[in-house]
């Protein structure tokens, strides 16, 4: 399926039908997807739909991304490919599979930051292990909680809040807000992280970051889940701010169950890394 | 006092080499838990920050744009965090 999406430019757009301003290519697709059904048979749908479009703008192509049929293992990806070379000789597109781009992760375009790219190991739901990957911008006074420390001592979480909350898997409809539909976002991170210096091998100033850190949501149950932080920073002679952060955090994250009435302990990995190289 | 002085001296040795160690393992897990270049499979694709961008885009590279729509509230497809 990346073979064949590689000569497009993507983008996505998320939003409900009795929003103010819907681009008019989502209401061309919206008008076909959402038409009364004919013979009163009505098709499963889903929320999420492809439109292929001209470099004039006009949809050329439409479909529902999770076709009714197209359920199960490598099926809505079958199902995709099939669409995507359906459409191609209209938009001028060759049967070659176009050149593979390189992986281009998300930078902040040259400010400082730190990346996390969280994985949740679910055994069940494919799509769920797809990795997220967030930037999160960090100022000068951000990196003070990380500054050289000439002995060891105690970092709180709370102070690594602006990063550590990218923690959280994707797509998880429990964790959401019934009304507004929104995301619970990680409310608190709570915690004491030992930082200790180092002398590395090579003459570099290192230290250590480490401790077990829990992340609480949003929601009204007080849902939280915790794993262990270990990050290795890198200071240049004589400056305190890092000039470097790699690190992960390993971890176990509860997911109901509803078929069994049961919570499923799944693992929840994160990398982190500072921005730029 | 000499042997003294080469205990304290043999103790600190262990110690940086104990945490030069452990600043291996914990770039190594780094390496581990990061994603590999396999699994980052939606970074391999052109995205546009947004439809607005994608368009103009389009016209200005005689390209087509794959315009993924999501029927909620939320979704950052990109991130993942949908």
């Amino acid at each position: 399926m990346l073979a064949q999406l590689q000569p497009y430019i993507v983008t996505s757009w998320h939003g409900h039908r009795n929003d103010a301003d819907i681009p008019a290519a989502v209401k061309t697709v919206w008008g076909w997807k959402f038409q009364p059904s004919r013979g009163g048979f009505q098709q499963r749908q889903s929320n999420v739909d492809l439109a292929l479009l001209n470099s004039d703008g006009i949809v050329v192509h439409t479909f529902d991304a999770a076709h009714h049929e197209q359920y199960g293992r490598g099926g809505i990806q079958q199902f995709t490919v099939r669409e995507l070379n359906r459409a191609a000789p209209f938009l001028g597109l060759g049967k070659a599979p176009a050149k593979e781009r390189p992986v281009k992760l998300p930078t902040l375009g040259g400010q400082r930051g730190i990346r996390v790219l969280v994985s949740l190991r679910d055994d069940r739901m494919i799509a769920y292990r797809a990795p997220v990957v967030e930037v999160v911008p960090m100022a000068k006074a951000d990196w003070k909680p990380l500054a050289w420390p000439d002995k060891a001592r105690t970092v709180k979480a709370s102070a690594l809040k602006s990063w550590l909350s990218q923690i959280y898997p994707p797509g998880v409809m429990d964790r959401t807000n019934p009304q507004t539909k929104v995301v619970y976002a990680i409310k608190s991170t709570t915690g004491d992280l030992k930082l200790t210096p180092i002398a590395a091998a090579d003459g570099k100033r290192q230290a250590i970051l480490r401790g077990v850190v829990r992340l609480t949501d949003e929601g009204p149950d007080d849902f939280s889940f915790q794993g262990i932080v270990e990050a290795v920073l890198t200071y240049k002679k004589g400056e305190a701010t890092p000039q470097s952060l790699r690190g992960y955090f390993d971890g176990l994250y509860p997911r109901n169950d509803r078929q069994h009435r049961d919570i499923r302990w799944l693992p929840l990995q994160a990398a982190f890394e500072s921005i730029p190289d | 006092m000499k042997r003294i002085t080469i205990f304290l001296l043999s103790l600190w040795l262990a110690n940086v080499a104990s945490a030069a160690a452990s600043s291996q393992r914990i770039l190594a897990r780094y390496q581990s838990l990061r994603p590999a270049a396999k699994d980052l499979g939606m970074y391999r694709l052109d995205w546009a920050d947004s439809l607005d961008v994608a368009l103009k885009r389009a016209a200005k590279e005689k390209r087509p744009v794959c315009l993924i729509i999501i029927h909620a509230k939320y979704g950052d497809i990109a991130s993942g965090h949908c």
